[in-house]
C-alpha cells in the first residue's frame, strides 16, 4: 500500500544525481550523461543495465556505500542487514523444503542429495542469521544509546525498533538452541501454512513456547516495518530509482509530457501575492503571468 | 560550542542556538594562518535590534521580530498551512514524490554530515548537520501533518512549534548552500538538501518571506525590467557593444556580437552578471564562435539576455515564470538550441528541471556551452597554443553542472588541450565541493552574511584551491578556472578575503577567456596577471 502510494504521485521534475549508474560505458563510473553530448536529443539514448547491476549488487548486498563512507557504522550494520538477508534465505529455503515435503520428498540428511543440501543449507543460513542478526542489532542499540551524535537525533520509536528486532532474533536463536537445531519445526510450520494446517507425514507435532513466539514475533515485526522508516530496505529502490536516477528527458508528444501537461492543470493556494494564486488559476496560468507586485 | 545541540532544542529561546568561538574554524594552512583565530563579526546590536538573529552568528533573511502575540500567532498559522502544501499533489506536484521519500526514510546513521563542507568546516555546528534542519522539518511534518502525530511524536520525537522554531528554521535554510553533496553520499538515497529547499519554498510561496537579494532585487526584479542586475534592454545592449569595442582593444581582433537574429542555429544565454563584473567573458564567447563559424545570436528582449533563474533555489512558481520566458524568447527567434553559458544555476534551471515545466513548442533543446566549445575546440577550427596558457591551473566544478547534470569532461577535454599546467582540485567531478556560493549565498551579503561566507562556506573550497596549487612557488602565477557567474563571484570574494592573490598569486576567471589566450589570431593576450 505504501510502495503504491508513493510510486502513483504525480510525475516529479527532474531531481537526479550523478553518477547515474545505467548510463553506458565509464559515464557510470566518472558521472558522466547523455547531456555530454552535442545535440543529445537528436541521439537515442543508451542504458547499460549491467552498470546498473555492478553497483546495485554490492549496495544491496554488502552495504557498499556505508562501507565507503561511514565505515564504523557498517561494521555493525552490515552484520545486522546480513543477519536480515539470511533469514530471508532462511525462510525461502524453508519454503522449498516444505514444497518438497509435499510432493513427498524427505528433507534430511542421507536422503538424496538435493534434500540434504537443503537441510544443512537452512541450518547454516539460520544458524547464521540469527547470530549475526542478534549481535548487530544488539550492537545497533549500543552505538545508538552511546554516541550523541545518533542518540540526539533518535526517538523512542528508533530504539523501539531496535529492541524489537533484537528480541526477534534473540528469541528465534534461543528457539533453535533449545527447540530446534535442524529447523524441522520452523518448516513444518510453513508446511502447515502451505497445507492449510496439515501436518508433515511421520512427524510428531513439537510445540515449543520459544518457537511459537518467534513466529508470533516474525509476523508482528513483518506487519510493522511498513510502517517505519525501516522499510528503507524495499524503499531504497525507488529512492534511487524514481528520483536519484530519474533523468528520462521531455520528448514532445512522449508519455512525460502528457503527465506534465496533466500537473500544470493542477490548481494550487499558496498564499503569498506574488504568486496570485486563489484557487481557480492553474499552474499553466499561473506559471504564463508575472508576479503581483505588493508595495 | 554547545556540542550536545538536539534538533528539539531549536524552540528554546536563546540568544543565540549555534555560536561558533575563535579557533572552532577548520585550520588554514601557512601563509593563512593569521586567519586561524578570526571568526564571524558579531552582529552591530542597533542593526540587529529589530530582527531575528537568534539562530546563529548571521543573518540572511532578516525577518522582522513580531510586533504582537497576534502577530505571531498568524506567522504560526501560516507556516503550518505552507507546511500542509509541501505535501499536497496541487501545491507541490514537482517535488512531492522526491519528498515524502526523503522524509520517511532517513535512518539518521549521519553518514551525509561528512559530505557537508558547512558542517565540517565551521568546527563541526551540531546545527549545521545536514540532518538536523531536516529533523526539525520530520518532527513537524509528523507532529502537525500526518495522522495522530500529537501523539505518535511522543514516540518518534517530539518538536515545539512557536516563533523562535519558525524563525531559526528560516533563517537554517540559508545555511545550505543546496550542492547535494550529501545527498550523494546517502547510501539509502535520502536528500537532506532537498528539505532544505522545501523550506525556503515554504517561507516564501506562504509567507512571502525570502532573502531580498533572490526574491525583490532577484526574480521580481528579473521579470519586471528584464534582469536581476537592473539592467533593461536598452542598457543590456549598449553594455555589451561597449564589450565589443572593448574586445577590439583587448586582443586586436575585431568581433560582431548579432543580436535578436532570427533562425540562428544558437541563442546563447548569458548570466548578465557577467557583463557588469566580467565583461571580458562575454567578449571571449563572441571571439570563439566567430572564429568558429557558429550560427549564433543574443537576445535584446527582457530576459533574453540574463539567464539567471533565482526561482531554483527558492520558489517554484518564480522558477517556471522565468524558464517559460526564456524559451518563449527562444521559440521566437526560432532558434535551433538555446545554449546557456558560464552559469551553473541556470544550467540546471533551464535543461533538467524546466524539463518538466516546458511542453510542446517551448520544448526547445537547451544544451551546455561545455558541449558546444568542446566540440569547438576539438574540431580544429580555433588555432591554438596552449604555451600561451603555461601557468597552473585548476579546475572549479559547478555542483549544479556536475552533480546535479553529469556534465564533466567536456570542460576537461578543453583545459587539456590548452593548459599543459593543469591539475584537477581533490575531488573534483561529480565529488567536488561548493565554493560555498551555491543557492544564492554569492549574491546574498546583507548584514555579516558575505564574511560568514568566505570564512564558513567557501572555506573548503579555498583550502582546496591551495591544495591544488601547494607543489607550486607562491611567487608565480596561478589560475582557478570557475565556469559559473555565481562560483566567480564567491571565489573573487575568497581570494580577496584572504589576501591570495597577494600571498599566493593566484587569480581566477571563466574557461572562455582561457581558450580566447591560447588562440593564436588574438594580437595580444586576454589574461593579465597584475
Amino acid at each position: 500500500m505504501r510502495i503504491y502510494r508513493r510510486v502513483t504521485l504525480p510525475l516529479h521534475v527532474r531531481w537526479e544525481l550523478y553518477p547515474v549508474k545505467h548510463e553506458p560505458g565509464e559515464k557510470a563510473i566518472y558521472g558522466g550523461s547523455y547531456m555530454e553530448e552535442p545535440n543529445w536529443w537528436e541521439k537515442g539514448r543508451k542504458r547499460s543495465l549491467g552498470n546498473e547491476l555492478k553497483f546495485m549488487i554490492p549496495e544491496i548486498v554488502f552495504l557498499r556505500g556505508l562501507r565507503e563512507e561511514n565505515p564504523r557504522l557498517w561494521n555493525v550494520s552490515f552484520p545486522f542487514h546480513l543477519g536480515l538477508y539470511l533469514m530471508i534465505g532462511t525462510f525461502i529455503l524453508l519454503f522449498i523444503g516444505a514444497w518438497s515435503m509435499i510432493f513427498g520428498v524427505c528433507i534430511a540428511p542421507g536422503k538424496g542429495s538435493i534434500a540434504s543440501v537443503l537441510y544443512y543449507l537452512t541450518i547454516l543460513a539460520g544458524f547464521l542469521g540469527l547470530t549475526l542478526g542478534t549481535g548487530g542489532a544488539a550492537a545497533l542499540l549500543r552505538r545508538r544509546v552511546r554516541e550523541p551524535e545518533l542518540r540526539n537525533y533518535s526517538g523512542i520509536a528508533d530504539y523501539f525498533n531496535l529492541i524489537f528486532f533484537l528480541i526477534f532474533f534473540a528469541v528465534s536463536l534461543l528457539a533453535w538452541l533449545f527447540h530446534d537445531h535442524s529447523f524441522d519445526g520452523a518448516r513444518a510450520y510453513v508446511y502447515s501454512l502451505l497445507t492449510y494446517g496439515g501436518t508433515p507425514g511421520g512427524m510428531a507435532i513439537n510445540r515449543s513456547l520459544l518457537g511459537c513466539l518467534s513466529i508470533i514475533l516474525a509476523c508482528l515485526l513483518l506487519a510493522y516495518i511498513p510502517f517505519t522508516h525501516m522499510s528503507h530496505m524495499f524503499m531504497k529502490y525507488f529512492l534511487y530509482h524514481l528520483v536519484r536516477w530519474e533523468d528520462a528527458p521531455n520528448v514532445k508528444g512522449g508519455r512525460i509530457e502528457a503527465a506534465i501537461l496533466a500537473n500544470l492543470g493542477f490548481k494550487p493556494t499558496w498564499a503569498a501575492s506574488h504568486i496570485g494564486a486563489d484557487g481557480k488559476k492553474t499552474w499553466a496560468e499561473i506559471a504564463s503571468s508575472r508576479p503581483k507586485i505588493v508595495k | 560550542m554547545n556540542r550536545n545541540i538536539r534538533p528539539s532544542d531549536i524552540s528554546q529561546p536563546s540568544k543565540h542556538l549555534g555560536h561558533i568561538e575563535p579557533g572552532e574554524l577548520s585550520f588554514l594552512p601557512p601563509p593563512y594562518e593569521d586567519f586561524n583565530h578570526i571568526t564571524v563579526s558579531e552582529l552591530k546590536a542597533e542593526k540587529a535590534a529589530s530582527i531575528e538573529t537568534s539562530l546563529d552568528d548571521t543573518v540572511a533573511m532578516a525577518i522582522p521580530k513580531p510586533k504582537s502575540k497576534e502577530e505571531e500567532e498568524k506567522y504560526l498559522r501560516a507556516f503550518l498551512s505552507g507546511l500542509q502544501k509541501l505535501f499536497e499533489k496541487e501545491n507541490n506536484w514537482g517535488f512531492l514524490q522526491p519528498l515524502l521519500l526523503s522524509m520517511e526514510h532517513c535512518a539518521k546513521c549521519q553518514t551525509c554530515s561528512e559530505a557537508c563542507p558547512i558542517f565540517e568546516m565551521s568546527g563541526r555546528q551540531e546545527i549545521y548537520r545536514p540532518t538536523f534542519r531536516a529533523e526539525v522539518i520530520r518532527r513537524l511534518y509528523k507532529k502537525y501533518i500526518k495522522p495522530g502525530g500529537k501523539l505518535a511524536t511522543k514516540f518518534t520525537g517530539d518538536i515545539e512549534l512557536n516563533w523562535t522554531t519558525i524563525a531559526r528554521l528560516a533563517e537554517l535554510a540559508y545555511r545550505c548552500t543546496l550542492c547535494r553533496r550529501c545527498a550523494s553520499l546517502c547510501p539509502i538515497g535520502v536528500d537532506n538538501a532537498l528539505i532544505a529547499h522545501e523550506v525556503r519554498k515554504l517561507f516564501s510561496q506562504e509567507m512571502g518571506i525570502a532573502p531580498r537579494e533572490l526574491h525583490e532585487k532577484g526574480t521580481v526584479q528579473h521579470l519586471r525590467i528584464g534582469s536581476t542586475t537592473g539592467m533593461n534592454p536598452m542598457a543590456a545592449r549598449d553594455s555589451i557593444d561597449f564589450i565589443q569595442e572593448e574586445m577590439e582593444e583587448i586582443t586586436g581582433y575585431k568581433i560582431e556580437i548579432p543580436w535578436d537574429r532570427e533562425g540562428a542555429e544558437v541563442l546563447l544565454l548569458h548570466n548578465a552578471g557577467e557583463v557588469l563584473s566580467w565583461p571580458e567573458n562575454i567578449g571571449a564567447f563572441a571571439i570563439i564562435f566567430q572564429a568558429a563559424g557558429v550560427s549564433w545570436t543574443l537576445s535584446s528582449e527582457e530576459l533574453g539576455y540574463d539567464v539567471v533563474n533565482y526561482g531554483l533555489w527558492y520558489d517554484d512558481v518564480q522558477l517556471a515564470r522565468v524558464a517559460i520566458k526564456h524559451a518563449e524568447i527562444a521559440k521566437k527567434l526560432k532558434v535551433k538550441k538555446i545554449v546557456i553559458g558560464e552559469c551553473g544555476h541556470a544550467h540546471k534551471a533551464l535543461t533538467v528541471i524546466a524539463d518538466r515545466v516546458l511542453s510542446g513548442d517551448l520544448n526547445i533543446p537547451r544544451e551546455s556551452a561545455f558541449v558546444i566549445l568542446d566540440e569547438v575546440v576539438s574540431s580544429g577550427k580555433l588555432t591554438l597554443d596552449p604555451s600561451r596558457n603555461d601557468f597552473p591551473v585548476t579546475l572549479h566544478d559547478p555542483c549544479n553542472v556536475v552533480r546535479a547534470m553529469g556534465i564533466v569532461k567536456p570542460q576537461r577535454r578543453i583545459l587539456r588541450k590548452i593548459a599543459p599546467r593543469f591539475r584537477e582540485m581533490i575531488p573534483h567531478g561529480v565529488e567536488n565541493y561548493c565554493c560555498g556560493g551555491g543557492s544564492g549565498f554569492a549574491i546574498m551579503s546583507g548584514y555579516n552574511f558575505a564574511e560568514w561566507r568566505v570564512l564558513v562556506s567557501s572555506r573548503k573550497k579555498f583550502l582546496q584551491i591551495l591544495q591544488a596549487f601547494e607543489d607550486e612557488p607562491p611567487d608565480i602565477p596561478k589560475y582557478v578556472c570557475a565556469p559559473c557567474s555565481n562560483c566567480k563571484g564567491s571565489i573573487r570574494d575568497l581570494l580577496e578575503y584572504y589576501h591570495a592573490k597577494k600571498r599566493s598569486h593566484i587569480y581566477y576567471g571563466g574557461l572562455v577567456e582561457l581558450i580566447v589566450n591560447a588562440m593564436t589570431d588574438m594580437k595580444k593576450p586576454m589574461i593579465h596577471f597584475d
